[in-house]
This record gives C-alpha cells, sequence and structure tokens, in this order.
C-alpha cells in the first residue's frame, strides 16, 4: 500500500514536470499570436507580455509597452482589436 | 540497499525528465538564412521585360491567353521561322500547351517567337527569368493549403491576414466595377504591403514557404492586376 503510494506520487512528480512546460509553451504560442495579430493591425505593442482569456477566442493581451489589447474574433470571422483603458 | 539504488534511479530519472523537455526547444531558431529571401525578390522583375517585349508585338499581347487553348492542337502548329509575326504565335504555345499555368504560356511564348528554334538560351537577362517562371507555375490552390498548413503563423494571424487578403479582394473587385476610388497604384502598394506582412511572419520559421511566396509575388499580382483573370480567381 506504501510502495502503491510512493509510485503514484512519483507519477505525479513525472506529470506535473511535463505539464509546466507544455502550458508554458502554448502560453508562449499565444503570446506571439496576439503580437502578431496586434501587429497587423497597425497598433503599438512592441510584444504580449501577458495575456488572459476572457472567453472563447477572446483575449485581454497586455503589452511590453503598457498598452492593453482586447483582441477577438467576431460574428462575422473578423479578429478585431480594441484599445482597452 | 535496493530501496537507495532505486531512490537514486527516480531521481536520476526526475532530473533528466525536464532537462530532456528543455532541450527540444532548442532546435527552433536557424539563423541567416534571409539571403534566400533576399535574393528572391529580383526574380520577378526580370519577368516584366518578356511581358514588356510581348507587348511590343500587338498580335502577342491579347491573345496569348487564349491561343492557349488552339495550341493544345497541335494540326496549326507548322511554319517555324517562316512568314509572318502572325503566325509565329500560334507554333509557339504549341509545346506550352501542356504545361497547366496559362501565365507559363503566355511568358514562355514571346521568346520562342523571335527565333524560330526551340532552344533560344542566349538572350540574357530574360532567358533566366523565363526559365525560373517557367520551372514553377503558380500553383495557388497549393500555396495556400501550405500557408493554411504553416505553424509558423498563429491561428488568429492567419485569420486576421485572411481578413486583410480579402479586403483588398474587395478593393481589387471594387476598382474594377468602378465604385472605388482607389487607383492601381494604390492596389499594388497595399498588395506589397501585405505580402511584406506575410513575409515577415514566415521568414524566421519557414523560410521555404516565405521564398514560394516571393517567387510568386509577380504571378498573383499578374492575376490581381487582370481583370478577366481576377474573375476567374472570383468565381
Amino acid at each position: 500500500m506504501n510502495k502503491l503510494t510512493l509510485v503514484v506520487a512519483r507519477s505525479l512528480v513525472v506529470a506535473a514536470l511535463f505539464a509546466v512546460p507544455l502550458f508554458a509553451d502554448d502560453d508562449e504560442a499565444l503570446k506571439k499570436d496576439l503580437t502578431a495579430v496586434i501587429a497587423l493591425q497597425g497598433l503599438p505593442c512592441g510584444q504580449v507580455v501577458d495575456v488572459t482569456e476572457l472567453a472563447k477566442d477572446d483575449y485581454a493581451a497586455t503589452c511590453k509597452d503598457g498598452n492593453k489589447y482586447r483582441v477577438y474574433m467576431n460574428a462575422e470571422g473578423r479578429v478585431v482589436v480594441e484599445k482597452r483603458k | 540497499m535496493k530501496t537507495w539504488s532505486i531512490a537514486v534511479v527516480y531521481s536520476a530519472v526526475l532530473l533528466m525528465l525536464p532537462l530532456a523537455g528543455c532541450a527540444s526547444h532548442k532546435a527552433e531558431p536557424p539563423v541567416a538564412q534571409p539571403q534566400a529571401v533576399a535574393t528572391q525578390p529580383e526574380t520577378p522583375e526580370p519577368v516584366s521585360t518578356p511581358q514588356e517585349a510581348a507587348a511590343s508585338k500587338p498580335t502577342d499581347a491579347s491573345p496569348a491567353p487564349s491561343e492557349a487553348a488552339p495550341a493544345g492542337k497541335p494540326a496549326t502548329a507548322p511554319a517555324p521561322s517562316g512568314s509572318t509575326q502572325a503566325t509565329k504565335p500560334a507554333t509557339t504555345p504549341a509545346p506550352n500547351g501542356a504545361t497547366p499555368a496559362p501565365k507559363a504560356a503566355t511568358k514562355t511564348a514571346p521568346p520562342v517567337a523571335r527565333t524560330p528554334t526551340p532552344p533560344v538560351r542566349p538572350p540574357t537577362p530574360a532567358a533566366p527569368a523565363v526559365a525560373s517562371t517557367a520551372a514553377a507555375p503558380l500553383d495557388l490552390t497549393a500555396l495556400k493549403e501550405k500557408l493554411k498548413a504553416t505553424k509558423a503563423i498563429g491561428v488568429f494571424t492567419k485569420i486576421s491576414l485572411k481578413n486583410q487578403v480579402d479586403d483588398l479582394m474587395k478593393q481589387f473587385s471594387d476598382y474594377y466595377q468602378g465604385k472605388a476610388k482607389t487607383t492601381m497604384p494604390e492596389l499594388r502598394r497595399s498588395y506589397d504591403l501585405l505580402l511584406m506582412k506575410v513575409l515577415s511572419l514566415l521568414q524566421d520559421s519557414d523560410q521555404k514557404l516565405a521564398s514560394e511566396v516571393v517567387s510568386s509575388r509577380e504571378a498573383i499580382w499578374a492575376l490581381l492586376s487582370d481583370p478577366k483573370k481576377f474573375a476567374t480567381l472570383q468565381g
């Protein structure tokens, strides 16, 4: 019993070790994506440093230069970037 | 003793796993191949010269695309060096009629038309340009699929780019219908800008596709800037 618990605990640790870099990788990809989207709209940003998911296909992005944007897809399938205060 | 060795093995494995995970990320940034992208833009420029050359012959310019269809029928093929220039275009597209892209057929036609024999490579700058376009005829659907599939551009960015492409297509459509006040140079500028955006997104992570886009640049523009070809694009 004790041995089993030990094995489970170790597997959980291993899983966690794998999961953290994966999430971080996804997060970086999203930041990069949003950075590109904001730049494509010609808006100042530099680089997205923080992202919060507001809803599906709806994100709040904070830029390195302090600008904040809401990036979302509207009903017509267009990606819209709105400046937030 | 056994438990010690098991513990050591576990800790070694635990240490190795995150290290292996980190190591896998390092392969990404390949350096300094922008030359491939940078050198490509020069190739499309000479493409205009054969077109201009084609334009100099009044019969070549407009009938060339439509000639691709009769050219497929080699019955009219003869008259190699022969008589007038009017007969020459009919002979030349015949070999190129087999190629799928009508663009390549129109571009390859003029040089062959001047000299009767097929190996018309000697004319210095024009020949390589024709060769390059003939080697890579524009496959718009394949290019589109590659752009959809590339991992160099994020999903949101792709949608955003698609929006901008649609906007540009709308501008062209309005221009040809006489609805818009935009001029062709303005449209060209918008097109160049959009292409630059795509290239800037691709060039670091998918250089092969970036150079494909660059080499297709003039061919795509040729489709957009010709009302008839543009109509086929829309339909």
